[in-house]
């Protein structure tokens, strides 16, 4: 039976993570050519990897699988779920002994509590991680591996140039009264990551403004994006980057306040007992490659590594020079929900 | 023989407890324990003190209220629509029986979406028509509202209800109904108080799975509900489970084992109405199923059996199939139209991997299903044996659990068998949840069957020297045919469906039509999950085409 507390208190949270950087530098200093090689070897022999992923309907993953198989010949697997559903499934395999997954791939604030309850073991040491942005760091566990970013989604036929949010807090004004079709700011997702990174930078006052905007809350939201392009409602809330890249051709803008973008940081970590350790290490050092990376940094996701958003189509580039403007914090998750319901009721 | 037969209780007993006394006794641990099995925690009961806050109140309120009013209607509706194509002379009854069954196997999500773009007040084709005809300010129908949870609710509660009762009625020796009206009854009070009545076992079992379903429903509310801000439990629990940064597992199995309990009076409500009662309206004796002539009324019935497909079919799937060939979804230009979605369908290696999957599932599941619920149905309905109504109950609770929190019950229970036991992550795994989830229909179908048949029929054959077997063959089982093969078509589409068990309990090659759907939704590709859809709806056509010339084929040679 497993004894850890289920509720990944703060200091158990705070102190995984300090382990888990501590043991990366010891790791990556002690990382050779030789020992890779040796890595990569082992890697084929395995044959197989497995990645279980919240990405549920993404193709970029398999993207760099596909590359993956033609580059080493090991054969990719993926297991797609929803956060919370990968989380509770992995827990339950690991308790009952049954290993079957090699590399989780989630956000990093459900990446952190699982790292709290012991869900992954170290990787061992990742050489591309040596080529990390200074904003993402590895540690001996996690692997920054790409950035999920918001904006706003804007109907252009309904919503004319001068009259767009140019500032968040121009979503406050009357003009949009119950015309405001949002993500559920009181569920994890989206949502909450913009509820989080407002309360931030605005205070609780933006919230009770906003709320008194009567937001419209959905929470289908591939569904929502095509409600607004189809006239239903002027601006969605928040409007993720990657989803917006695949609606070309539809009357809508993306719009990146002055501000900047709300964020959400994605990690990959090897599972407890994965079954091939070695092709998970070598998955994720080929996730690092700027082929891979490329794939991700194209559908409008932020790359973690140097060398990518310069070699990214123009279009894509243009808002991923935009800056970014927060994240949300695993230790105060709670709370700022807690807060959401209590605000938007 | 006695010995034989406890066994072969005591076996049955063993196995319906697996499917579902099991996982329900994992869920049970999770409502009572401040954490998920496997973890440090305390046994309280704070998850069922939560019941009690005014918000949950609310909450069961509201489901009650949105379950009963969709039912009430639609049984009406349905009850409605069996008796035109099963005892008038109205036009083209073979056909209307097929298309008025089409609503229940079209993948909800896509309706939903659907019915989004014909109702919304803002832009939805249905207020443009009516402000453009009549220049009114104000939508006439608004989907995202009670009405309009209740009506995406009909639309799959009316043809499941009808696909119970039609069958029923076709089943019915008129003789007792040719009685009533030759010692004076109107036509009316016949219908009331003679069909109707005889129809009691069928009714109220499909009643109550019908309320049950509603209560369980998922994809009406969280889709029409949630923007109204209308809270039923089973968005509720969804919240509870998906939209915290730690899971509230105690939280959301206590409260559906609180709409468990609900429903489990409802059960036994039905048993105290039925019990002591015969329905039998299938005897030794010989009779043709009376068919009522309508005159030209027969236009009416038929044009109403038509709206009903129209609305309901034509409407939201003529949508789905316009869309289909666009690059979007509602957006009809000449510059997009596209045929790549159907391409894509077909290319795609996950897509054909899942149908294998589901087909093989579904055949199996499906079949297993009705064996097992025919033998259940049998021991509870035809014996007095001890432990009938144990039998007959613990194939009831699968029934009871909302479908998402009984896929937690199946991950918990599958993945902590011991090593000899290696379930988890195959395709048996999901097998077995199906045929969980699925026997109390088959059960239901078949109970409801077996009850029209009188006993005389057994004894007769007994009496002759057929064996027990032999009298289960070419009795019960020839004259409860059709009642089986609706009940298999029942399963299968109930299992090719499925969504929150597999999503639970699938692995890497082991992907079903269900989780592909879900994958391709979330991907932003609701024109090749409308294509599925469509794919879905041919292979209804083909089975249920396949299933009348067989029913009628035998019900020929009987």
């Amino acid at each position: 039976m497993d004894t850890r507390s289920p509720r990944a208190p703060r200091r158990a949270v705070l102190g995984a993570i300090a382990a888990a950087t501590l043991a990366a530098a010891r790791s990556a200093a002690a990382q050779t050519d030789a020992e890779w090689l040796r890595v990569v070897a082992a890697a084929r022999k395995e044959g197989r990897m497995t990645l279980y992923t919240s990405g549920v309907g993404s193709t970029f993953h398999k993207d760099v699988g596909r590359l993956f198989e033609q580059k080493y010949g090991i054969r990719f697997e993926v297991l797609e779920a929803r956060a919370s559903e990968l989380r509770e499934r992995i827990r339950s395999e690991q308790v009952a002994g049954r290993f079957l997954g090699d590399v989780h791939h989630n956000g990093a604030t459900t990446t952190a509590l699982m790292l709290a309850d012991g869900n992954f073991q170290p990787h061992g040491g990742i050489p591309n991680a040596a080529r990390l942005l200074p904003a993402y760091v590895a540690d001996d566990v996690r692997v920054p591996s790409n950035v999920q970013s918001y904006g706003l989604l804007v109907n252009r036929n309904l919503v004319k140039p001068g009259e767009a949010p140019r500032s968040w807090k121009d979503l406050l004004d009357p003009r949009w009264k119950g015309r405001i079709l949002s993500d559920d700011l009181r569920a994890l997702g989206g949502g909450s990551v913009f509820f989080f990174v407002m309360h931030d930078a605005f205070g609780p006052d933006f919230h009770e403004r906003l709320a008194a905007q009567n937001l419209v809350f959905s929470r289908d939201i591939r569904n929502d994006e095509r409600r607004v392009a189809r006239g239903e409602f002027p601006i969605y809330i928040p409007q993720l980057l990657p989803y917006f890249t695949q609606l070309k051709g539809l009357p809508v803008d993306f719009i990146v306040p002055q501000e900047g973008r709300p964020y959400v940081r994605f990690d990959l970590a090897v599972l407890r007992n994965a079954p091939n350790p070695n092709a998970a290490r070598l998955f994720i050092h080929h996730f690092l490659d700027v082929e891979s990376q490329l794939v991700y940094a194209n559908a409008g996701f932020d790359p973690t590594m140097q060398g990518v958003v310069d070699r990214a189509s123009l279009e894509v580039r243009a808002l991923l020079d935009t800056k970014v403007m927060g994240t949300t914090v695993v230790e105060r998750q709670n709370a700022m929900l807690e807060l959401a319901k209590r605000i938007y009721k | 023989m006695l010995a034989r037969r406890t066994l072969a209780l005591a076996a049955l007993g063993l196995l319906l407890s697996f499917l579902s006394v099991y996982p329900m006794a994992m869920l049970l641990y999770g409502s009572l324990h401040s954490t998920p099995p496997g973890m440090a925690g305390e046994f309280n009961l704070a998850g069922y003190r939560a019941l009690f806050e005014r918000d949950n109140l609310q909450v069961m309120w509201n489901t009650v209220g949105i379950s009963l009013a969709k039912t009430v209607l639609s049984m009406a509706l349905a009850v409605l629509l069996a008796w035109i194509v099963a005892r008038t002379d109205t036009p083209g009854r073979g056909t209307l029986e097929v298309l008025i069954t089409l609503p229940f196997f079209i993948p909800p999500i896509l309706t939903a979406t659907a019915w989004g773009m014909l109702g919304n007040p803002q832009v939805g084709s249905i207020n443009l028509a009516w402000t453009w005809l009549t220049g009114a300010e104000k939508p006439l129908v608004n989907v995202f509202s009670w009405g309009g949870v209740v009506w995406h609710m009909m639309q799959y509660s009316t043809p499941f209800l009808f696909l119970f009762i039609v069958d029923a009625f076709r089943a019915m020796d008129p003789a007792l109904e040719e009685s009533s009206r030759m010692a004076g009854a109107s036509r009316t009070r016949t219908f009331f108080g003679i069909t109707l009545a005889l129809m009691l076992p069928v009714t109220t079992s499909a009643f109550i799975l019908s309320f049950i379903r509603g209560i369980e429903s998922f994809e009406s509310p969280v889709f029409f509900g949630t923007p109204a801000k209308i809270e039923v439990m089973t968005t509720k629990i969804y919240h509870l489970i998906h939209h915290q940064s730690q899971p509230q597992y105690q939280a959301a199995t206590a409260l559906a084992f609180a709409a468990m309990a609900l429903m489990f009076l409802l059960v036994v409500w039905q048993w105290r109405v039925l019990g002591g009662r015969s329905f039998s309206t299938v005897t030794g004796k010989g009779y043709s199923p009376n068919v009522m002539r309508l005159g030209r009324l027969r236009w009416l019935t038929f044009g109403i059996c038509v709206t009903f497909f129209l609305l309901t079919v034509a409407l939201p799937v003529g949508q789905l199939l316009l869309s289909s060939f666009f690059q979007f979804f509602g957006f009809y230009q000449r510059d997009m139209l596209t045929l790549d979605h159907y391409r894509n369908v077909w290319a795609s290696r996950e897509v054909w991997r899942a149908l294998g999957n589901t087909m093989l599932l579904g055949l199996m599941g499906a079949t297993a299903t009705m064996v097992l619920g025919g033998i259940v149905a049998y021991v509870a309905g035809r014996t007095r044996w001890r432990g009938r109504r144990l039998i007959d109950a613990l194939a009831w609770l699968p029934w009871l659990m909302p479908g998402m929190v009984l896929g937690i019950g199946f991950l918990w229970g599958f993945a902590m068998l011991p090593g000899w036991m290696p379930l988890y992550g195959t395709l048996w795994a999901l097998l077995l949840a199906y045929v969980a989830l699925a026997t109390p229909v088959a059960v239901r179908v078949m109970t409801s069957a077996y009850a029209q048949l009188s006993f005389d029929l057994e004894e007769c054959s007994r009496v002759h020297g057929a064996s027990w077997w032999q009298t289960l063959w070419r009795i019960l089982v020839a004259l409860a045919w059709p009642a089986f093969a609706v009940g298999w078509v029942l399963a299968f589409f109930g299992i090719m469906r499925e969504l929150s068990a597999s999503i639970l309990l699938y692995s890497a090659g082991t992907e079903v039509l269900s989780v592909v759907m879900l994958k391709m939704w979330s991907g932003g590709k609701p024109e090749e999950v409308s294509v599925i859809g469509l794919f879905m709806m041919v292979l209804v056509l083909v089975f249920r085409w396949l299933q009348l010339v067989l029913i009628r084929r035998r019900i020929s040679t009987l």
